[in-house]
């Protein structure tokens, strides 16, 4: 059997791994999204699908790993995980894409859940064993877009599947001797107890937090990108404020005894940072810094607090760690599902108006009129080229004029253009972002409730 | 002792919630009071309103705000904005896109850009720009204009109202001369 620490890392690495792959793949969309010819509605599946499989499969996933061993288990699943990343990288196609991303989801939910079931004997405590694994999770969620965005720039959108499958694998040595002393002595590592019912309220918080959650990292990622026009690695570095200050709030938190406390403060905090993301009042990354400190210190107060709150005190924790684990997830899946139709259709409006506004500062500004013509029919070309996205419009007034007067009012007016553009693009996000901020709000709902009543 | 330590952590739960409501109204509080609920697009003028015409100085500034009333006009007659249909026209392919989405054949372009032009006429003439005696026949010119040279009229007004003066303005003259 390997040693306890390697095991905890390789462990901790397959739990942060397979909850990475619901956000790593954030900051890639928009790549996926005009390599496969789709659109965003399509491409929200890529995401979508991962969740949804995971959310469905992980219960069934934790009985499946307490009947045959979860040394198996955890080695069948980190396996399909790793195949299925491979197909994800290789696929050419929106469908494949997707398909591949569900048989994952199912190697990842048979991976994780059983990684609950392996932990306490290599930490010593079923509590011990619980922090490190909602911590690890917590992690790779955080991280997740911050290294999917720096692997498409500086690789391709297909590396952040591609390089999934050597760390599964090599996550995966460490089980496999588990496995094998499982398949040797016929010993399944779990007390075959029964089942208690999950804790209700707890994982109907979650399932609201994490669709709140989802919000913030799905639209602030496009509206950086799509909108503000950012690399996916500059990007990745902006949106990186919300893990450092889920850092923060891991600091916070054990101070603070209460999980209901910790769980309200949290909610509080990711609806106030989803407030201010709807109310930006310029399209400057610096400003979306303030609300990314709330919402990162917010979700990890109230998905540490949820999750310690839904496992505390039941028992198999595999099975009530694949309740939290569906609870995040169709949280996710269904903030998606909820928010993308919603922001898909204010954003082709907002751009609409944002190009017409722009246009009526060209049509009124006070260049010639022949050069009105010239600038309005490039200006229309790099509409057309941008197929739907908010355009840099830049190019469209080169090259400048080179009389100084004339030069100035061009200038004038490519700043003035821009200026529309960015105010539809953020305002687009606005409903979306408000939205988010609601369902975060409506999870005191349950986490008020927990306090009277114990389901 | 046990008690004031349970006293602590419910004062720290409680110390917790409040920072949090405190930071988020803060937060959004400070963004409303920079503008964050304004922050959107200029609205466009509705093309169906009348639009002032400026001082107009010469005649590439009549021919301007010329072009602007017929594409209010037809864009009016259209019902979309005068900056659609200003990026419609822009090149053919613009052109066919715009009738696409929009679900109108040439003919009935043809007729709201006609209707434009012949508001542009009856602005004009009401700013002063266009003596009573080059709106008459302008009109004339304008209501069976082809499409293509409707388009290129509102792209370049000048050379209509150029060529207007030039071959109208010697008969506006005698005109102006014959009559009391």
């Amino acid at each position: 059997m390997t040693e306890p620490r390697p095991r905890l890392v390789a462990l901790a690495v397959a739990v942060g791994l397979v909850l990475a792959d619901s956000s790593i793949v954030v900051l890639a969309l928009p790549e996926i999204y005009r390599e496969l010819d789709t659109g965003v509605a399509g491409v929200t599946w890529v995401l979508v699908s991962f969740n949804l499989v995971l959310a469905l499969a992980a219960v069934p996933a934790a009985q499946l790993g307490r009947r045959v061993g979860p040394g198996r288990t955890a080695a069948v699943g980190l396996a399909v995980f790793a195949g299925a990343g491979i197909a994800c990288g290789l696929s050419t196609e929106l469908s494949t894409l997707i398909a591949a991303r569900c048989v994952q989801a199912l190697g990842g939910a048979a991976a994780v859940t059983a990684v609950l079931e392996l932990l306490p004997a290599t930490v010593g405590s079923e509590r011990r064993a619980a922090a490190v694994w909602a911590a690890a999770g917590a992690a790779g969620a955080a991280l997740g877009p911050a290294v999917g965005g720096l692997l498409t720039e500086l690789v391709s959108w297909q590396s952040i599947f591609l390089i999934q499958a050597p760390l599964a694998i090599a996550a995966g040595v460490p089980v496999l001797a588990v496995a094998r002393h499982e398949a040797a002595t016929g010993i399944v590592a779990a007390e075959l107890r029964s089942t208690g019912r999950p804790h209700l309220l707890a994982n109907l918080a979650l399932v609201m937090t994490s669709a709140a959650i989802a919000a913030a990292l799905f639209l602030l990622v496009l509206l950086l990108i799509e909108g503000w026009r950012l690399t996916p690695i500059g990007a990745a570095a902006v949106v990186s404020a919300m893990p450092l200050a889920a850092l923060l709030g891991t600091r916070i938190g054990p101070s603070v005894g209460s999980a209901r406390a910790r769980a309200a403060a949290g909610a509080i905090l990711v609806s106030g940072g989803l407030g201010g993301l709807a109310l930006l009042p310029k399209a400057e990354v610096v400003l979306t810094l303030p609300p990314q400190l709330l919402v990162g210190v917010g979700l990890s107060l109230v998905l540490s607090a949820l999750t310690e709150t839904a496992l505390a005190g039941r028992a198999p924790q595999a099975i009530h760690g694949g309740w939290t684990i569906s609870a995040r997830h169709a949280g996710v899946a269904l903030g998606l599902l909820a928010l993308t139709p919603l922001f898909t259709a204010d954003i082709a409006e907002q751009r609409r108006d944002a190009i017409d506004s722009g246009t009526a500062v060209v049509l009124d500004s006070p260049v010639s009129p022949l050069l009105k013509l010239e600038l309005s029919q490039r200006i229309n070309d790099r509409l057309e080229d941008e197929r739907g996205r908010v355009p840099t419009i830049d190019p469209a007034f080169e090259p400048l004029p080179d009389d100084p007067e004339e030069r100035a009012e061009v200038l004038q007016l490519r700043s003035e253009l821009q200026d529309q553009l960015d105010r539809g693009a953020t305002h687009a996000f606005s409903p979306s972002f408000g939205l988010g901020a609601a369902i975060g709000l409506l999870a005191l709902l349950p986490i008020g409730l927990a306090r009277r009543v114990d389901l | 002792m046990s008690a004031e330590r349970s006293v602590s952590a419910a004062n720290r739960g409680t110390l917790l919630v409040l920072t949090a409501i405190v930071a988020s109204l803060a937060l959004v509080g400070a963004y409303l009071a920079s503008g964050g609920s304004s922050y959107a697009p200029a609205q466009v003028q509705d093309p169906c309103e009348p639009r002032e015409w400026r001082d107009p100085e010469g005649l590439d500034e009549i021919a301007e705000q010329f072009s602007f009333s017929a594409l209010d006009g037809a864009a009016c007659e259209l019902g979309v904005s005068r900056e659609t249909l200003a990026r419609a026209l822009a090149t053919p392919r613009s052109r066919e896109r715009f009738t696409q989405r929009y679900g109108i054949d040439d003919a009935e372009l043809a007729r709201a850009i006609r209707a434009g032009l012949l508001r542009a006429v009856d602005d004009a003439e009401r700013a002063g720009a266009l003596p009573p005696l080059l709106a008459g026949p302008l009109r004339q010119t304008v209501r069976q204009i082809p499409l293509n040279q409707a388009i290129e009229l509102i792209q370049d007004a000048r050379t209509l109202l150029d060529q207007a003066q030039t071959f109208l303005g010697p008969a506006q003259g005698l005109l102006e001369q014959l009559l009391p």
